[in-house]
């Protein structure tokens, strides 16, 4: 199969303009189903305006953007959820009144069509705890979410949306806020659910896909299979950890950045 | 044209009084990030304490202004810097419900202490008139516009030349970077509500002389300046001054046509039809600082392993449940052992905990402030009124017809939801209850005026509950029926559906949930629930005037409810409670002067009470509910554990830290 076939999520000469600063520039991406895509680039390269495009929030003024076969462009966020789109926020956005079982019921119920009136119940709980044992949840499913310490908050916010069942997971720099151990932690997480996370969703058996948008180039270099890397609305490099690491373009963009190692 | 340019400067005289109003509205909202909802009541008290010094006193105007004006008004805006300083950073809602009370406060009040009735007050500028041009100009109205603008002037003095300009540019556009360069903020903003509150005390001595005023109508006029404030976005003096203007001239030349009375009405409703309009249009665009915080979670305490982690849902459930059927069980057999007249005040209490319910439903769950909950109300009743038959025969197909009725106009309150939170929500329920008021409800074809229309008890498939215990069982059935049945929904995915478009609307929409439907649709059923209480309300009343459901009376529901607890159900209950305490008082010991006060002095505990909690915006009985739990766990002999950063994920954490 050519890599392109299984790009789950994929966007294509994407512009984006603020005034007259190019944030954007014909960047293309693509997100591979069994990969964890790494998004990097210096401060200011244009990795939060792409993953805002990719989720909905920002329409781009040129190039388009493909979940599975469909053209999801000008699709509002909550359309491109329920095509099995899930992410997670850079700045933590749970659930915060709600306990933590809650928090992924919740999401569960929100993505699968009729569960609001009480469809799926059974599937629902299977999954729900599921993704609590995977995530190691079960200790704190009655806490209230809000009461949480960051690193749990982070493993709350993926488990939810992994209980929307997506195809493709948008991860917005989900290592902030976590110590060195939890990151760790975090990282396997990755791997494992890339690897063999069972997949109840919208196309069964093919595995989930999963692009990371991050600052710690330790934990890019060691979860991502593939990494993209932006500079000035760009896309100047594309390619595996070791090519990217030796990458020439990508040094000197980093090193013009003195405050990233 | 021999009409319309007197109007256009008739326009302009009133125009310029709403400026003053806007400016000092707009003036704190840009210091503090507050909005005052009590400026009309600032405005109403100030006068009030002018019309004690100067009419009843008699002490010269040469006197009482200036005391009015430099100490009073300063001092009451001192205060309200107090009540406020501690309430910055916490979510939108909080201040909106703090103000509100302090409107309700000082309007009760004001009601305490100067009585209801309409006061004459003593003219400051004389009412003669000179001609100009072609037509005649009262020195009043050209004396309130020379003030308006000299008072505007002052303020753009204030803001452009001077030290304390500089510090409030300063502290507007960045808080922490003004106090590093020692800007204090706090000063700032003190000084800012007190000019803001000396502004509302002008404006309320400038509108006594124009007419007999009531406190209420008082306020309601000030009110009026919310339109302007916000069509400055509340961040321009000059774009507010002007929209307040242009509003003045809008409304003045429209008087061509107020022939009949409908059109009166309509007139009146004018600026909240164009406040509510104007925040659909400006939507995203109104900025909002309250907004970037974080709406709050139940209040948290220590992170403390408690019960709920040992205790799974399905006890704490039938806890509830239990709890709910012995008090309805109670409920039910009081009027076996209370006489005639208490059970109707307990039918009274169990139809407010009926709106209570949507109310809570809304703000509470969803997190959807309304300030129009009322209107709906009046909507079943006085459908109700019209169609269900002199014996009450037709009243469920009446009650359907008002709910029915009820559908649209949800969905129009709801319109302002989809793009709009907190403040400018607030507002835009606001601008829908008194364009209820004004224009259904004061149009005598369905309210039959100030004289009102009868209402009927209910005669349901040929059970009349004419008597005054079978209306309280009806209602009490009622609200059974509808506690259990959102009690249900709370633990299911609806219930899940509403808190979380509390909670993070952002989340929820990028999990596949529609907010728009999500909205409307709440909106829509709460206003429907809120209409079918209207109409056991009206029936139970058995003769409504408009004054029933004014917005006053939102104001009044959204405060027992936060008061109460928005977020749980048992709110709903204790805010019917507190709702009966007045006509249970004034029926025990009958009216006289202190049963005519009584519902007065509930309103001010309650509004004192919001004001207190404003710390903690989930209400007394969650908050008497934690308590309980969290002193229940000390007693408990059990070890509290700590949840430590990442404890139950990490076992490498202990490495790390050693290591780093």
């Amino acid at each position: 199969m050519a890599a392109e076939d299984s790009a789950v999520l994929s966007a294509r000469g994407i512009s984006v303009r603020f005034g007259g600063l190019h944030a954007l520039d014909e960047v293309d991406l693509e997100v591979a189903a069994g990969r964890v895509t790494g998004l990097i680039g210096p401060n200011g390269a244009g990795k939060t305006t792409l993953f805002n495009v990719l989720g909905g929030l920002l329409e781009p003024v040129a190039g388009s953007v493909h979940l599975g076969g469909a053209d999801i462009t000008t699709w509002p966020p909550h359309r491109r959820g329920r095509a099995g789109m899930a992410r997670t926020f850079q700045r933590l956005e749970l659930f915060t009144g709600m306990t933590v079982e809650e928090n992924l019921t919740a999401s569960w119920e929100a993505a699968h069509p009729g569960a609001i009136f009480g469809r799926g119940r059974p599937t629902r709980k299977q999954r729900v705890a599921e993704m609590m044992e995977l995530l190691g949840l079960e200790r704190i499913a009655g806490r209230t979410a809000g009461e949480l310490p960051t690193g749990l908050g982070r493993m709350v916010e993926l488990g939810r949306a992994l209980c929307a069942d997506p195809r493709v997971l948008l991860l917005d720099e989900p290592s902030s806020g976590l110590d060195v151990g939890e990151t760790q932690h975090f990282a396997r997480i990755l791997r494992q659910l890339v690897a063999e996370a069972p997949h109840n969703g919208h196309d069964a058996g093919q595995p989930l896909a999963i692009l990371l948008v991050e600052h710690d180039m330790a934990l890019v270099m060691e979860v991502c299979h593939v990494i993209t890397v932006l500079d000035f609305g760009r896309r100047i490099a594309c390619g595996s950890p070791d090519q990217i690491q030796g990458d020439p373009a990508v040094r000197a963009a980093y090193l013009g950045e003195t405050d990233v190692a | 044209m021999s009409t319309f340019w007197p109007l256009v400067v008739i326009g302009l005289f009133t125009g310029s009084i709403y400026g003053l109003g806007a400016l000092g509205l707009v003036l704190t909202y840009k210091t503090t990030g507050v909005f005052n909802f009590a400026f009309g009541a600032v405005a109403m008290f100030c006068a009030f304490v002018y019309w004690q010094i100067h009419d009843t006193w008699h002490w010269t105007a040469w006197i009482s202004i200036p005391l009015l004006l430099l100490v009073v008004a300063p001092l009451i805006g001192y205060l309200f810097e107090l009540l406020f300083r501690p309430l910055s950073g916490l979510a939108a809602e909080v201040p909106i419900v703090v103000s509100l009370a302090l409107l309700a406060l000082l309007e009760v009040g004001a009601q305490l202490i100067w009585g209801g009735q309409e006061r004459g007050f003593e003219t400051i500028i004389p009412t003669s008139s000179f001609k100009f041009g072609s037509f005649y100009v009262g020195w009043d109205q050209l004396g309130t516009l020379i003030i308006a603008f000299m008072a505007g002037g002052f303020l753009w003095w204030l803001l452009r030349h001077t030290r304390f300009g500089m510090s409030t540019r300063a502290v507007v556009d960045n808080r922490d970077l003004a106090a590093i360069i020692g800007v204090s903020g706090d000063n700032v903003r003190r000084f800012a509500w007190m000019v803001s509150s000396t502004f509302a005390a002008l404006l309320g001595i400038l509108l006594t002389h124009s007419q007999e005023l009531t406190t209420y109508n008082l306020v309601l006029v000030v009110l009026v300046s919310f339109a302007p404030a916000v069509m400055g976005r509340n961040e321009s003096f000059p774009w507010a001054f002007g929209g307040a203007l242009g509003l003045g001239v809008f409304t003045s030349v429209l008087h061509r046509w107020s022939t009949s009375g409908t059109v009166a009405n309509i007139e009146a409703a004018v600026p909240w039809f164009l406040l509510f309009i104007f925040l659909i249009v400006l939507g995203g665009r109104l900025k909002e600082p309250g907004l970037s915080v974080r709406p709050m979670a139940v209040a948290t305490g220590t992170l403390s392993t408690g019960d709920m982690e040992h205790m799974s849902a399905r006890p704490r459930i039938q806890r509830a449940v239990a709890l709910g059927v012995g008090a309805f069980a109670v409920a039910a057999v009081l009027p076996t052992v209370v006489p005639g007249p208490q059970v109707s005040v307990l039918t009274y209490g169990a139809l407010w905990a009926l709106m209570a319910v949507t109310l809570v439903v809304l703000t509470g769950w969803a997190g959807q402030i309304s300030i129009a909950q009322v209107s709906f109300v009046g909507v079943g009743a006085f459908a109700v009124g019209h169609w269900a038959g002199a014996h009450g025969q037709n009243f469920v197909p009446a009650a359907l017809a008002g709910m029915a009725i009820a559908v649209p106009l949800g969905l129009i309150v709801g319109i302002p939801s989809l793009r709009l939170r907190g403040l400018y929500l607030a507002l835009a329920t606001l601008a829908f209850a008194l364009i209820m008021d004004y224009v259904v409800f004061n149009s005598v074809g369905i309210s039959g005026g100030l004289t009102g229309i009868l209402d009927h008890r209910p005669r349901i498939f040929g059970v009349s509950f004419a008597s005054t215990t079978s209306m309280y069982e009806l209602s009490l059935g009622v609200l059974g029926v509808v506690l259990a049945i959102t009690f249900a929904l709370r633990q299911g995915p609806i219930g899940r559906r509403l808190r979380i478009l509390r909670d993070s609307p952002l989340a929820a929409s990028t999990l596949g949930v529609n907010l728009t439907v999500t909205k409307l649709v709440t909106f829509a059923v709460c206003g429907v629930v809120a209409a079918m209480a209207g109409a056991l309300y009206g029936s139970y009343l058995q003769s409504i005037t408009p004054i029933n459901f004014q917005f006053g009376l939102s104001v009044q529901l959204l405060l027992l409810v936060v008061f109460a607890g928005r977020s749980v159900l048992t709110g709903a209950v204790v805010a019917g409670v507190l709702a009966m305490i007045p006509a249970l008082i004034v029926s025990l010991i009958g009216g006289g002067t202190i049963g005519a006060n009584v519902g007065n002095w509930i309103t001010l505990a309650v509004a004192v009470g919001v004001i207190g909690l404003g710390r903690n915006p989930e209400g007394t009985v969650s908050l008497s509910i934690q308590e309980a739990k969290r002193t229940l766990s000390v007693m408990r002999p059990r070890p509290r554990r700590y949840l430590g950063l990442g404890s139950p994920l990490a076992p490498e954490r202990l490495e790390v830290s050693s290591g780093g």
